[in-house]
């Protein structure tokens, strides 16, 4: 899967990576190359400016005046009184959590994601090689869901990163699953998530099923991993330091999910 | 635009008060970016409805968590723009229908001023900003430029692009990263900071 590049080669890719162009393994790649390189990495952040700068070759068009309206709309409930925030002289304060699922919807969701990914699925068939390892997860997600004794489990965050997702499909009879993940934040440089399979919820029995790195722009991703899953195993992902992870987790979950039976 | 009292404020300190759930600072940045971020989502979305959708999750989602800004990865600009870029992208990426070859396209736009009106009702910056911008791409070798608009407002992989225009992978990764080098060289001398306060009339 890891296909060796030079520098050189990284370098060039740093361009379509700003500009969401890489191919996914190319972003796989690089995304990993940038976790340990401190050159690639300045580069980056140089080149996200001169793309955000693109923007405004946009053709300059006013906004409805609803737009602003529906915004608004969305936020007073939620808004401080006028005059009750404090005007900034230090660091920027936290602000509330946004709801959470229900567990039966998010249930709910993960299924239909499933339903939208196997149609997705079909669209990609045709595609080039490079994107057949997604489709193959995604085709074991779609047979998983399918599968009796396949748990769907939907992890919460514990208080994790705002908007992430992130659902197991996994089968104790086949010891395997699908992670489907969405909306994940960047790591840190020398960072990479590490997914969990932890019998009966004890940490220190924690058992390696996937080390990876969220791709920028590619909507839902599909992973999979192999993992001894017995009743009550608990999944959760951490921050781990790159490239290969840690044998047992260094850090507190950030997302962590029990089967219902558990 | 009310509020006056926001307009002495930095885009970074505007950020600190959305944080602490001040609509006032949310409606200051809209005011400074709003219109930057419709535009582009139009330009890649080319639909009206999904443009505002799209710009209206990019405000929320800073509401909803304006931690996430780092200042240290970059301005408020730059963050607001990205995000209206990457979901405005996904979204044509899903809605194969919204795609266009339109390189044709993509040269008139930058010949001409598209937009007098807003010599009157924009703040002198953005104008400038936006020619300098303009003026860079159209110093770009035509191939380098076609590769960034079709990646960058078209939305299409390297590999797409590549498809689209005839030529390998591999050249169009390097006509990328010579266009985006040249882009950065052209535009350093701007001296491009966190934009200074101010509002629309």
């Amino acid at each position: 899967m890891d296909t060796p590049m030079s520098h050189s080669e990284f370098e060039e890719l740093a361009a379509g990576y700003v500009l969401g162009a890489l191919e996914p393994d190319d972003e796989h790649d690089f995304q990993r190359h940038l976790g340990g390189c401190a050159t690639c990495e300045a580069n980056v952040r140089e080149l996200e400016a001169v793309a955000g700068e693109l923007a405004y070759a946009a053709p300059p068009v006013d906004p409805p005046d609803t737009l602003w309206a529906g915004i608004r709309r969305e936020i007073q409930p939620e808004a401080a009184p006028r005059g009750a925030t404090q005007r900034p002289a230090g660091p920027a304060r936290g602000g509330r959590r946004g709801p959470r699922l229900l567990p039966g919807l998010a249930a709910a969701a993960a299924i239909l994601m499933v339903a939208v990914l196997s149609v997705w699925n079909l669209s990609l068939r045709d595609e080039n090689a490079a994107i057949r390892d997604r489709v193959a997860a995604l085709e074991r997600a779609t047979q998983l869901a399918n599968d009796p004794n396949a748990s769907l489990v939907t992890m919460d965050e514990v208080p994790g990163p705002e908007g992430a997702q992130a659902t197991v499909i996994a089968s104790s009879r086949q010891d395997r699953g699908v992670l489907l993940i969405e909306s994940l934040p960047p790591l840190a440089r020398d960072r990479v998530y590490e997914l969990w399979g932890v019998p009966q919820g004890d940490i220190a029995q924690a058992q390696k099923a996937l080390v990876f790195v969220p791709l920028r722009r590619q909507g839902v991703q599909a992973l999979e991993f192999e993992v001894p899953i017995q009743p009550g195993t608990v999944f959760a992902i951490t921050d781990e330091p790159g490239p290969d992870g840690s044998e047992k987790p260094t850090s507190q979950p950030l997302l962590v999910g029990a089967p219902p039976s558990a | 635009m009310r509020g006056t009292s926001y307009q002495g404020l930095r885009d970074g300190q505007l950020v600190e008060l959305v944080a602490q759930r001040d609509a006032g600072a949310l409606e200051a940045l809209y005011g400074r970016y709003g219109r930057a971020a419709y535009s582009l989502a139009r330009r890649i979305l080319t639909e009206e409805t999904l443009a505002q959708d799209v710009v209206q999750e990019v405000f929320l989602s800073l509401w909803r968590d304006a931690r996430r800004f780092d200042a240290d990865r970059g301005t408020v600009a730059t963050y607001l723009l990205s995000m209206t870029h990457h979901r405005a992208v996904d979204v044509v990426r899903r809605e194969e229908k919204l795609r266009r070859w339109r390189t044709s396209d993509e040269g008139l736009e930058l010949e001409a001023d598209p937009d007098p009106k807003a010599r009157v009702e924009e703040q002198v910056e953005a104008t400038e900003r936006r020619a300098e911008v303009r003026a860079a791409l159209k110093d770009l070798p035509e191939a380098q430029r076609e590769a960034l608009l079709l990646a960058y407002f078209g939305g299409y992989t390297q590999r797409e692009v590549a498809t689209l225009v005839g030529v390998p992978l591999g050249t169009v990764k390097t006509r990328m990263a010579a266009g985006m080098r040249k882009m950065k060289a052209a535009l350093s001398d701007a001296g491009r900071e966190e934009q200074q306060p101010w509002t629309r009339q």
